[in-house]
């Protein structure tokens, strides 16, 4: 049997492909319904392309080799002999499920950079709005600023303005002119512009228009203000608008989930782009026997590419033969995906947005000052002394919102670069998900 | 869409509908502050929306730091913030 943990695109894929020469596959999601947070199982995936979604949909549940697992949160892994073990919470009762082989498709959230106002309500991530809206059907807001970087903002924008959201401003903090950087890129992924000026078009329609180079600098009694940013994401004039609204939906990218490789001791690198992201073979093999990676945590790269990755890990998982085209395919959407670190970088001059009393760790409440008080004052040297001074990154959710941002703001006031052990390091946790005492001392082992 | 399930938050009542979550449910109902911070007693709302910033912690039924974007609000629920 094949445990595949996550059912988004790389997932769904996996599964579907792993069951193609009846292959037991229990496929384990947190979510109540497939489709992770890029479909999140409507009835009716709406935007470019999605017909996709439904066809791998009605596979799966066709598959009678497939179990899905829905609103089970994995926390931890452990190797017994040749068999994984897979301790997950279900329905507040903890369960586990062992199998020889193991495919880890645990996909990405948004990246987030702190502002003065990005804890309080109304501030969220594109993917929240996108959440509530496509999972729940709940606006956000009425009023929405759209900002960040990336192409993503764009069918986060068009979902609420179609949903009767009054779009007060699309902002991306990079010029479009830059994928000039990236012509092969361009040229072999025709169908990635296609879906740009799909989403451009439709939002046209709601008299949206984007504007470029523009960051949300601050937030404050409902008023978002707009700054003109420079390429390394610098303000260069403080106060040039400002608009009254109910939400501001701010990313700034994806970041990999790595918690569930690393407890099994998958080897990570460093990207490009300084993200710290598992090393995989040809096969998605990762560097522990019988464990598969697919999608983002092997490199963001988005959801065609998470199919494809998905689809080669099923198949070969399940003793099958990868094909050549599938090969090929995946290599042109990593071009794509390199293109798109290039074209969307996060420099460190959003340190400048911040305040001394600007929140950091949302969890533990850390200010910008306390961190540069552990450096200048305390002499913190890098940012796991920077943590243990100031317990920023030691919250509920162990760092995944800030400690990227933690580390590079050390760096920073240190004149350092972040090291890649350090990257990979504040990637990785212990347990995937907090688990309360008394659970785990009730689980049946 | 019908709002068939009667929850609690904070002693208030609210309906929504079958399969939304707790954070979402409330957010329609206009009500986006879902707790105050330990330190500084600043509101907190929905943040990632998915699960992974714990920042919309609420006590579901007395058990604490469940996250109100991920738990489906069912029929008799009772919701409280984190304090």
């Amino acid at each position: 049997m094949i445990i595949v943990i996550g059912a988004g695109p790389a997932g769904l894929a996996a599964a579907e492909a792993a069951s193609r020469n009846g292959t037991d596959v229990a496929l384990i999601d947190a979510a109540p319904r497939k489709g992770g947070q890029y479909w999140r199982h409507q009835i009716s995936v709406k935007g470019y392309r999605s017909n996709r979604a439904g066809i791998l949909f009605a596979k799966i549940e066709n598959a009678s080799s497939v179990t899905h697992i829905s609103e089970a949160t994995v926390w931890s892994i452990e190797k017994e002999d040749q068999l994984f073990r897979v301790n997950y919470l279900q329905g507040g009762q903890e369960s586990s499920l062992t199998a020889e082989k193991l495919i880890l498709a645990t996909g990405a959230y948004d990246r987030s950079l702190p502002f003065p106002g990005w804890d309080k309500p109304g501030s969220m991530t594109p993917g929240a709005a996108q959440a509530l809206l496509k999972g729940h059907g709940v606006l956000a807001g009425k009023k929405v600023v759209v900002a960040g970087t990336g192409p993503f903002l764009f069918p986060v924008a068009t979902g609420l303005a179609e949903a009767g959201a009054e779009i007060v401003g699309l902002y991306d903090a990079h010029s479009p002119l830059r994928w000039a950087l990236s012509p092969h890129a361009v040229l072999l992924n025709p169908s990635k512009f296609l879906e740009l000026i799909y989403y451009a078009r439709l939002l046209k329609r709601f008299s949206v228009t984007p504007q470029f180079k523009r960051a949300v600098s601050s937030f404050s009694e409902g008023s978002a203000t707009i700054s003109r940013v420079n390429s390394r994401l610098a303000l260069v004039s403080n106060r040039d608008k400002s608009h009254q609204v109910d939400v501001v939906a701010a990313g700034w990218g994806f970041l990999p989930d790595l918690s569930l490789g690393g407890i099994v001791g998958c080897v990570q690198r460093v990207d490009t782009d300084g993200t710290a992201i598992f090393s995989v073979d040809d096969a998605q093999r990762s560097s522990v026997e019988n464990v598969w990676i697919a999608g983002e945590a092997t490199g963001i790269g988005g959801a065609d590419l998470s199919l494809i990755e998905g689809e080669i890990a099923g198949l070969s998982a399940s003793g099958q033969g990868v094909s050549p085209v599938l090969r090929l395919n995946r290599m042109r959407k990593q071009i794509f995906a390199n293109a798109l670190k290039r074209s969307y970088p996060i420099r460190d001059g959003w340190q400048s947005w911040s305040e001394e009393t600007t929140t950091i760790c949302r969890c533990e409440e850390v200010k910008m000052g306390e961190i540069r008080e552990s450096v200048t004052e305390l002499g913190a040297e890098d940012s796991r002394t920077a943590k243990l001074f100031t317990r920023a990154g030691m919250g509920l959710c162990q760092g995944r919102i800030c400690s990227r941002n933690v580390s590079e703001i050390v760096a920073g006031l240190t004149h350092c670069a972040v090291t890649d052990g350090e990257r990979i390091a504040s990637s990785n946790r212990p347990i995937a998900n907090p688990i309360s005492l008394g659970l785990l001392g009730d689980g049946k082992k | 869409m019908t709002r068939e399930i009667l929850f609690t938050f904070n002693g208030a009542e609210f309906t929504c509908a079958p399969g939304q979550s707790i954070a979402a449910a409330l957010i329609a109902s206009d009500t986006r502050e879902l707790r105050t911070t330990r330190f500084g007693s600043e509101p907190r709302s929905i943040f990632c929306g998915i699960g992974i910033c714990y920042d919309c912690v609420v006590v579901v039924d007395g058990v604490a730091n469940q996250r109100s974007c991920l738990i489906e609000a069912k029929q008799g629920m009772k919701v409280e913030s984190t304090q």
